[in-house]
């Protein structure tokens, strides 16, 4: 939240605080109206038009992909997607996995593709929160999950074997506002390329 | 659409999938709902009616001369792919102009759509008009790998345009095409987006899409409909099927298009009828979402009168309702005898704008909003009526 408020600073549209928008959801200022939700949830405002235009990880939009337009990459919020397992396992490549892989992530869907795509059969477990924990109770083989610098990782004695893909803040659009809205919408969607460091 | 010549067509909820298979493309295929009847052929239900309208014209409908204008309406079935709540059953009004190619076809079929729109009672509305070769021509002519150009077209198809440009920023060819594909949801306007397109391919098939699309917004001008229409280049759509001219409807503050269509002539002569076509459906469950939630939601029409009846009055009513539905207005006649205070009552209960009670054979009285009761003799009481509602 902080980076995406930092860009709207700089990109002039409106300043605000994250005390404020945490405190008040909604806020309206200046022709704009601007929401906090959960970045699971960013594509479902945007998709449904209730959002004109929508912040949100790339690794989210793995997960969902909709009916928005996926417009900039706003440069901010990287993290990696990985394959991580315990520091003991000898798992590594793909010639190391087991015939059955487990795994447990918040993001079965990417997961599962990202396997299939490499011919390894797996069961996706699906978590809610502390997936760090799986692998080291035996639950699964290995986890699936974001990580910026590792460090989570590391101190629950995970490595990271793989990267699924890198991800940054992206925006995206509802695909009728850009459509029927269009002044307006590309005049905010300018801006904040223009803020995010875009030279188009 | 009855006004326009198109006639009404009735397919099946339950088609063979051998029949869909021809006509589908995979997502499509995998989205239906599958079972099998009691022979063991595999049946799906329909997720569009497109496909079945092209076998009637080339298996029932052979022999009928081209071009044929048809409509249907009906539920169409999907599973639930999505994320959130997804329909599973849509409404669908459509319609299909199979036999004619050309500008004046694609004008009358989004001018047939746009009068459609309205006709649900969309009061504002936007047509989008774009061109499936306007794509293929940049695509033929972007000068890429072909393993680059089947994932630049996969990050188009996905509206990802943060993967476009980084799989076309690593390639060292650059093209006016390329610029163009960068810009795609910004390519939309009026007349003067043709121009400056034009400027920028230098392509035959994209060439030929602007002309045609320029030859079609003056169609929809004569058409009446000029000040609903934005030539959008950059609509992304289903590549694969469609070839021509295409177009989408979108209602005020609407996340979605609620109607869309476009020339699909590739579709006839996989059934055996090789045929230009070119159609368009409104997904009514769409537009009574959008009408809904205005601000002011269309109401339910009034009836025009309630006939109550006591005794002998009964055939009068029965008389009195053909003569006044003769004049085209709603009536409903009741269905048991009431006295005068709890006739008032069903009528103020229906919400309908008369009461006409027939004591018996001759005695009428009728009532109006803010209008005292009056004897009338039955015979005055529709003229009085009609002359009440013009």
């Amino acid at each position: 939240m902080e980076g995406a408020l930092e860009l709207l600073t700089r990109s002039g549209l409106l300043s605000l605080s994250a005390e404020e928008l945490g405190r008040q959801l909604l806020v309206e200022r200046s022709d704009l109206r601007v929401i906090l939700v959960r970045p699971a949830d960013v594509p479902a405002y945007v998709d449904h038009g209730a959002a004109d235009l929508g912040i949100v990880g790339k690794d989210i939009l793995w997960e969902s992909p909709g009916s928005h337009y996926e417009l900039v990459d706003l440069g901010f919020g990287d993290c990696r997607l990985v394959l991580a397992v315990p520091e003991s396992s000898s798992f590594d490549g793909p010639d190391t996995w087991p015939p059955m892989m487990r795994i447990a992530t918040k993001y079965p869907r990417t997961a599962t593709a990202w396997f299939e795509a490499r011919g390894q059969a797996v069961e996706v477990v699906r978590l809610h929160g502390s997936v760090e924990l799986a692998p080291l109770v035996g639950l699964v083989d290995g986890i699936v999950d974001l990580t910026a610098t590792g460090r989570t990782l590391r101190e629950n004695g995970l490595r990271i074997a793989s990267v699924l893909g890198s991800s940054t803040a992206r925006l995206i659009a509802n695909q009728a506002s850009l459509k029927t809205r269009t002044a307006a919408v590309q005049s905010v969607v300018s801006s904040l390329r223009e803020a995010a460091g875009g030279d188009r | 659409m009855r006004r326009w010549g198109y006639r009404h067509v009735i397919t099946p909820l339950v088609e063979s999938m051998d029949v869909l298979d021809l006509g589908l493309g995979v997502d499509q295929r995998r989205r239906l709902f599958k079972f099998t009847d009691l022979r063991g052929e595999v049946v799906a239900l329909v997720g569009e009616r497109t496909v079945p309208v092209a076998r009637l014209v080339a298996g029932k409908l052979r022999a009928a001369a081209l071009p044929l204008r048809l409509c249907y309406a009906g539920p169409v079935v999907s599973t639930d792919e999505g994320r959130f709540h997804h329909r599973r059953e849509t409404y669908q009004v459509g319609a299909e102009l199979i036999g004619a190619s050309g500008p004046v076809a694609d004008a009358e079929v989004i001018a047939l759509a746009a009068r459609c729109m309205e006709a649900t009672g969309i009061r504002r509305y936007q047509i989008d008009v774009g061109h499936a070769e306007f794509f293929h021509g940049i695509m033929d002519a972007v000068r890429l790998p072909d393993d680059v150009k089947g994932a630049v077209r996969s990050a188009l198809v996905a509206r990802d345009f943060v993967g476009l440009e980084s799989l076309l920023e690593g390639t060292p060819l650059k093209s006016a095409e390329h610029e163009l594909l960068l810009r795609f949801p910004a390519l939309r306007g009026g007349p003067e987006i043709l121009e400056a397109a034009g400027a920028l391919v230098r392509n035959r098939r994209s060439e030929a899409a602007l002309t045609e699309l320029s030859r079609v917004r003056e169609l929809l001008v004569g058409h009446g409909i000029g000040d609903v229409v934005i030539l959008d280049l950059g609509a992304i759509r289903d590549f694969d099927y469609y070839t021509g001219v295409i177009f989408e409807g979108y209602g005020p503050d609407f996340g979605q298009p609620v109607a869309q269509g476009g020339r699909y002539d590739g579709l006839l002569a996989k059934f055996g009828r090789a045929a230009p076509a070119t159609g368009f459906v409104v997904q009514l469950d769409l537009v009574s979402e959008m009408l809904t939630r205005a601000p002011r939601p269309p109401a339910l029409p009034r009836i025009d009168a309630a006939v109550a009846w006591t005794g002998s009055g009964l055939n009068t009513a029965l008389r009195l309702g053909s003569t006044l539905r003769l004049f085209g207005m709603r009536a409903i006649v009741d269905t048991q005898s009431r006295g005068p205070a709890e006739a008032k009552a069903w009528w103020r209960a229906l919400g309908a704008t008369n009461l006409i009670h027939c004591r018996g054979e001759a005695d009428v009285s009728w009532s109006s909003d803010g209008q005292r009761t009056r004897t009338l003799p039955p015979e005055q009481v529709a003229a009085r009526l009609a002359g009440g509602l013009s």
